[in-house]
């Protein structure tokens, strides 16, 4: 597009007060633009202005004032490239006169003094006017094929729900049940827990009623009886193969080659053709993931319910409760069934079990409950409490032993209602053993809230063995994906499916896969029919916007994407590989295929590319890289003592906005470091780190989200990524001469906003101790 | 199993803890703030908490026993303060109805004696009795010791109920409840003993007589000064009306022993003038067990939040039927109406006779028991 250019200052919240705005109109002007100022640009007034100036065709906009993360809505101008210098939050507010002195006429030009704050702001302002200049309007991705149609997978009371929700919002749906029946493990209960108010009783199963709604349901196709063999393509436009559980076809999906294959003898990563063949030998008689399966069904998104299976104990994990010798020690998921189909009894001998008691906890020293256990297993136990008592109102008892008793938000009327019973008794303890006496059985607990260590006559024992999700045996969706078919790194949330269940419930590492129940953390049936709405309306964003080719999250409207300039492509696969979203496949040679509707924006691709070649039309190795080029670097030739340069790159989703609390709390610190926001620090491409360096600037921090296990990355691994890059840097500036120490990464939440004036102004202490880069001036 | 504790649930005991004004005992979720917001209860191994968890898990035996649900004065602190609105104040009432129970002999009378269909059955008892052995006794002696005619003007109630009959009736109603008691606390302070050594709220080995008797000599005037009741926050003024009925039983009880022994001894018959002392008690102790009476009526009427239960009635209704009746009596004597009179003491005497005799199975036996339960923490430095 023609620029045409407009530079707007607001001298208002104390900017004009503590700049000096001639001087930083200067700036702007020895650039070539045109600027104006207003004393409050975010009122009609101001807006009128720069309103005019679009009128008289301006369309490149740099406005300089507050932050970027504010007034968004006000400064926002269709079909305009626009830019914010965060002149207030970030320089003003941070940086008080009182503290940063402007100089007094003597000083002026004397070679010796220097006003850090002014520079800080001219250098922002070049900044900014670099980046317009290299920064252009995003255009739409569209897609040649578009499917708005829902595929669930999994035909329990989450997936039927989630069906019904996308029907009655107007989509299609086919929902895909492995086994040959709808209803899943809610149809084989007795009763279920309470989904409504006063949430104290027992209810029917409602199984049965959504399974007839369902049916009857014209917008939903229900195949039974069939799994997904591979997912193939992107969202808006998934070719899908189902099949027949357990048939080999062509189309099941291939699966990358284990590490210990990609490597020869000593160890060597082998060349693309060799692992080519390898790979097909890997998988034959599968297709490989860029052929289409010609008969493949379209779907836009799908939503993930495959739910969950009991734990099943490994030979004599919990032989001191009696599991695996006694028959009369059995799962509570052997209990339901039991319950469903009669009378509670005990297994060995068909008696009565009038005596039952229910462990919520292994013991052995720990209070943990057992595995993939979670609240769902104290109201199961609760339940089947109340079933003990059903089936024997005048001498049935049921006890719990418990070392958590969850019964979170409503639930807990339910607690209360079981409580009430005089058959049932509770009681914190650490079940100790299991034996057995005579023909029963005797249960042993310490510490208990009786004050002493007890022993009970039990029937029958009941152990709270978890709800596995079914991630954990098998890929399930089966993506067509070249990171592999299944869900990267779920062993972090022991193979529940999940990115991040407290900020982004519902979505996976997969774009356009959405899941819910079980399968993505322990959950009761009311749970999961919320949890199920939360999907399918996740999966109909998902779908609306990748017909509108933007972003679904967590950039949610950015309609950027990934621009490949493959010509000069090495086929190195790093994109295809670093990826935490897997929206990248390549082909035979490894050059890469993008899939931007796969792609979250954050960038990760263009910090790993080592030819640079991966940009965004607003968001680029250029523009980023002028915008160090315009920082200012004074050298001896300046100043007697120049001041230090510092560069820092910072998390625009969480360091960033600390940064602009800390302003707003008036926090002070160094005004020798320059921020840029960057996407993710994954996006951070090694480059910017070298020519800033190379420019004579003193160090380079980055500013992003904590990594690691428990990462708080929103883009689940760019943090990570940008700590082994910045590792890796570290090394080839060592050869240079400079020192390691030069560049840093450093952690920081968003509300570690009043620890961040502390992390620059250490680095910064850290850097002068270093003394100034010896290629200053160069 | 060294360590541990076999135990085994009493349904049974919990659905009669319920039916006793316990019906609340399964809200407790164990948090203590009862045992806390107590001001009577020790540091060692405090109450009620534990008696709550003990109640709702049916263990019978471990609670019939315990020396702390008789240190509980019922004063509501911890009823007000339970988040769950468990009532641990009117559970730990239940569990010492049923331990008053427990300890009687025979169960069947104790059983009527908590029955409010049983009411008319147990006051024809007494009315019976003074009837038939009154008829029988005429056959044998002169004049009558029952005399519905009694002649001339001077109106005196030995003229209708011969003092001999009545006596043989009462003395012989003390011993049968005299001798019910002596079996229940034979029991009663084994298991507390072992029930205290088993929780470790005792510093004593063996119950020795002569130490539990002086810490029954020291807590007497605790029980007097109500002590104990003072220390409630909530019902602070229930002490009043608890002290006015126990003062003016204690008052009646020696006004009886005076006219007893002079009547046996000096063989001086009643009624005497009401210038004498004496008679200044009695009609004092009579105020004040109708004033008291009243004052605990009114209480619980205000109260509805407070459980009350038929037994808790039973006992009130009792001490106010026996001022009432006595005092009318007085009344129509002087009024000089003698037929009233007579009537009205006839009446008089069955109260007096439901005191005595049901005595151990009423909630009137609290009059022993927590003095035994406050004498035994005081002997075995159980702080409360």
């Amino acid at each position: 597009m023609d620029k045409k250019y407009g530079v707007y200052i607001c001298t208002g919240c104390g900017i004009g007060d503590a700049l000096d705005i001639d001087t930083l109109k200067g700036v702007v002007e020895d650039e070539g633009l045109p600027v104006k100022t207003h004393k409050f640009l975010c009122g009609k007034e101001g807006i009128d202005l720069i309103q005019k100036d679009i009128e008289d065709g301006v369309n490149a906009l740099l406005i300089a004032g507050c932050s970027g993360r504010v007034n968004c809505d006000v400064f926002r101008f269709e079909g305009c490239v626009l830019d914010r210098v965060n002149l207030r939050e970030q320089v003003v507010w941070s940086h008080p006169r009182s503290e940063f002195p402007a100089l007094t006429e003597d000083q002026v030009d004397d070679g010796i003094h220097f006003d850090r704050l002014q520079m800080l702001a001219e250098d922002y302002m070049r900044m900014g006017m670099a980046k317009i200049k290299r920064i252009n309007l995003p255009e739409p991705y569209q897609m040649e094929e578009f499917s708005r149609k829902l595929l669930v997978i999994g035909g329990g009371v989450t997936g039927m729900s989630a069906a019904l929700d996308a029907a009655g919002a107007g989509y299609d749906v086919t929902l895909v049940e492995k086994s040959g029946e709808l209803g899943g493990y809610a149809s084989k209960m007795r009763k279920q827990l309470p989904i409504a108010n006063p949430y104290d009783q027992l209810i029917p199963p409602m199984a049965d009623t959504l399974i007839q709604k369902v049916e009857a349901e014209p917008k939903i196709t229900i195949r039974i009886g069939t799994e997904v063999a591979r997912l193939a393509g992107q969202p808006g436009d998934y070719t899908v193969t189902l099949k027949k559980p357990g048939e080999r076809i062509e189309f099941d999906v291939p699966y990358p080659l284990p590490p210990e294959m990609t490597v020869d003898e000593n160890g060597k990563e082998l060349d693309q053709d060799t692992l080519m063949e390898r790979f097909r030998e890997y998988n034959e008689g599968r297709r490989d993931i860029l052929t289409i399966d010609p008969n493949g069904e379209k779907f836009g998104a799908v939503v993930l319910a495959a739910g969950w299976r009991s734990y099943e104990p490994k030979e004599d994990e919990f032989a001191h409760l009696g599991w695996g010798t006694c028959p009369d020690v059995i799962s509570n998921h052997q209990f339901e069934e039991m319950a469903a189909k009669g009378k509670v009894t005990r297994p060995s001998d068909g008696k009565e079990a009038k005596s039952v008691v229910f462990i919520q906890s292994p013991g052995q020293g720990d209070d943990k409950d057992f595995e993939y256990g979670g609240s769902v297993l104290s109201l199961v136990a609760l339940k089947h409490a109340k079933y003990v008592r059903e089936d024997y109102p005048d001498d049935g008892k049921a006890f719990i032993f418990y070392q958590h008793m969850r019964t979170p938000g409503l639930s807990e009327n339910f607690y209360k209602s079981t409580q009430q019973d005089p058959g049932i008794f509770m009681t914190k303890g650490e079940v100790k053993k299991v034996s057995k006496n005579g023909d029963s059985l005797v249960v042993e607990a310490d510490d208990t809230l009786l004050g002493e260590n007890v022993a009970v006559r039990a029937d029958l024992v009941v152990l709270a063995l978890g709800m596995v999700p079914k991630t954990v045996d098998e890929p399930v969706v089966n993506m067509a994906y070249r990171q592999g078919p299944a869900f990267r790194d779920i062993d972090l949330f022991k193979g529940y499916v999940d990115s991040n269940f407290i900020c982004f419930p519902y979505e996976t590492q997969r774009t356009g896969i959405y899941a819910a129940g079980p399968i993505r953390r322990t959950m009761t049936i009311e749970e999961s029919l919320e949890d199920a709405a939360g999907a399918a309306l996740k999966a109909i964003q998902c779908v609306e916007c990748a017909n509108r080719g933007i972003s679904v999250h967590p950039r949610s409207w950015d309609m950027t994407f990934p621009d490949f300039f493959f010509q000069r492509c090495t086929q190195c696969k790093r994109c295809t590989q670093e990826c935490p979203f897997g929206a990248i496949d390549d082909d035979e040679k490894g050059t890469p295929k993008p899939n931007p509707t796969r792609c979250r924006r954050c960038g990760t691709c263009m910090g790993a590319c080592p030819e640079r070649i991966i940009n965004f039309a607003d968001y680029s190795i250029d523009s980023i890289g002028s915008m160090v080029k315009a920082i200012q670097v004074p050298s001896e030739d300046d100043y007697e003592e120049p001041p230090f340069r510092i560069l820092a790159l910072v998390c625009e989703n969480d360091a960033y906005p600390a940064l602009d609390i800390a302003g707003l709390n008036r926090f002070t610190y160094s005004a020798d470091v320059r921020f840029i926001p960057v996407r993710c620090l994954g996006s951070v491409n090694v480059i910017w780190i070298k020519d800033a360096l190379s420019q004579g600037m003193d160090g380079v921090i980055l500013l992003g989200c904590k990594h690691g296990d428990d990462y708080q990355c929103h883009m689940i691994k760019g943090s990570e990524l940008a700590d082994i890059r910045v590792k890796k840097i570290g090394e080839a500036l060592a050869s240079l001469a400079l020192e390691e120490e030069r560049v840093a990464q450093y952690e920081v939440a968003i509300d570690d906003y009043d620890k961040i004036p502390k992390i620059i102004n250490d680095f910064v202490e850290e850097i002068e101790a270093l003394g100034p880069n010896p290629f200053k001036g160069f | 199993m060294a360590n541990q504790k076999m135990i085994e649930p009493d349904l049974d005991f919990i659905k009669e803890i319920g039916v006793l004004g316990g019906s609340d005992l399964k809200k407790c979720y164990q948090c203590a703030t009862c045992s806390v917001a107590c001001p009577i209860s020790p540091d060692n191994r405090p109450f009620p908490r534990k008696e709550m968890i003990a109640a709702s898990w049916g263990l019978k035996d471990r609670l019939v026993g315990d020396v702390d649900i008789w240190l509980c004065h019922n004063c509501g602190d911890c009823s007000v303060r339970c988040p769950r609105l468990a009532k641990p104040g009117d559970v730990l009432a239940a569990i010492r109805s049923y331990a008053i129970t427990e300890y009687a002999t025979p169960k069947s009378l104790a059983k009527m004696v908590n029955d409010p269909k049983k009411l008319p059955v147990l006051l024809a008892i007494p009315a019976v009795i003074f009837l038939v052995l009154g008829f029988i006794l005429n056959m044998f002696v002169e004049p009558n010791w029952l005399n519905f005619s009694p002649e001339g003007d001077h109106i005196a109630h030995h003229l209708f109920f011969s003092t001999w009959l009545v006596d043989i009736i009462f003395i012989s109603a003390t011993i049968f409840a005299v001798t019910v008691f002596a079996l229940g606390i034979k029991r009663f302070m084994a298991d507390m003993h072992q029930n205290a050594l088993a929780e470790g709220k005792t510093d004593k080995e063996k119950l020795e007589i002569k130490g539990f008797l002086q810490a029954l000599w020291r807590v007497i005037p605790t029980i007097l000064r109500h002590d104990k009741f003072v220390e409630c926050t909530e019902n602070n003024e229930r002490s009043t009306a608890h002290m006015m009925v126990l003062y003016g039983f204690i008052g009646l009880f020696i006004v009886t022993g005076i006219f007893f022994v002079v009547l046996y001894v000096f063989g001086i018959h009643g009624p005497y003038s009401q210038l004498n002392p004496v008679k200044w008690l009695a009609n004092v102790s009579g105020v004040a067990l109708v004033i008291g009476s009243g004052l605990m009526i009114k209480k619980r009427l205000d109260k509805p939040e407070q459980v009350s239960t038929y037994k808790d009635w039973a006992l009130i209704g009792l001490a106010m039927a026996l001022g009432v009746s006595g005092l009318l009596t007085e009344m129509t004597r002087l009024a000089g109406a003698a037929g009233l009179t007579y009537f009205l003491y006839f009446i008089h005497l069955i109260f007096v006779f439901c005191l005595i005799a049901y005595l151990p199975y009423t909630k009137l036996a609290h009059l022993v028991y927590r003095t035994l339960a406050m004498a035994y923490a005081e002997y075995g430095g159980r702080k409360f």
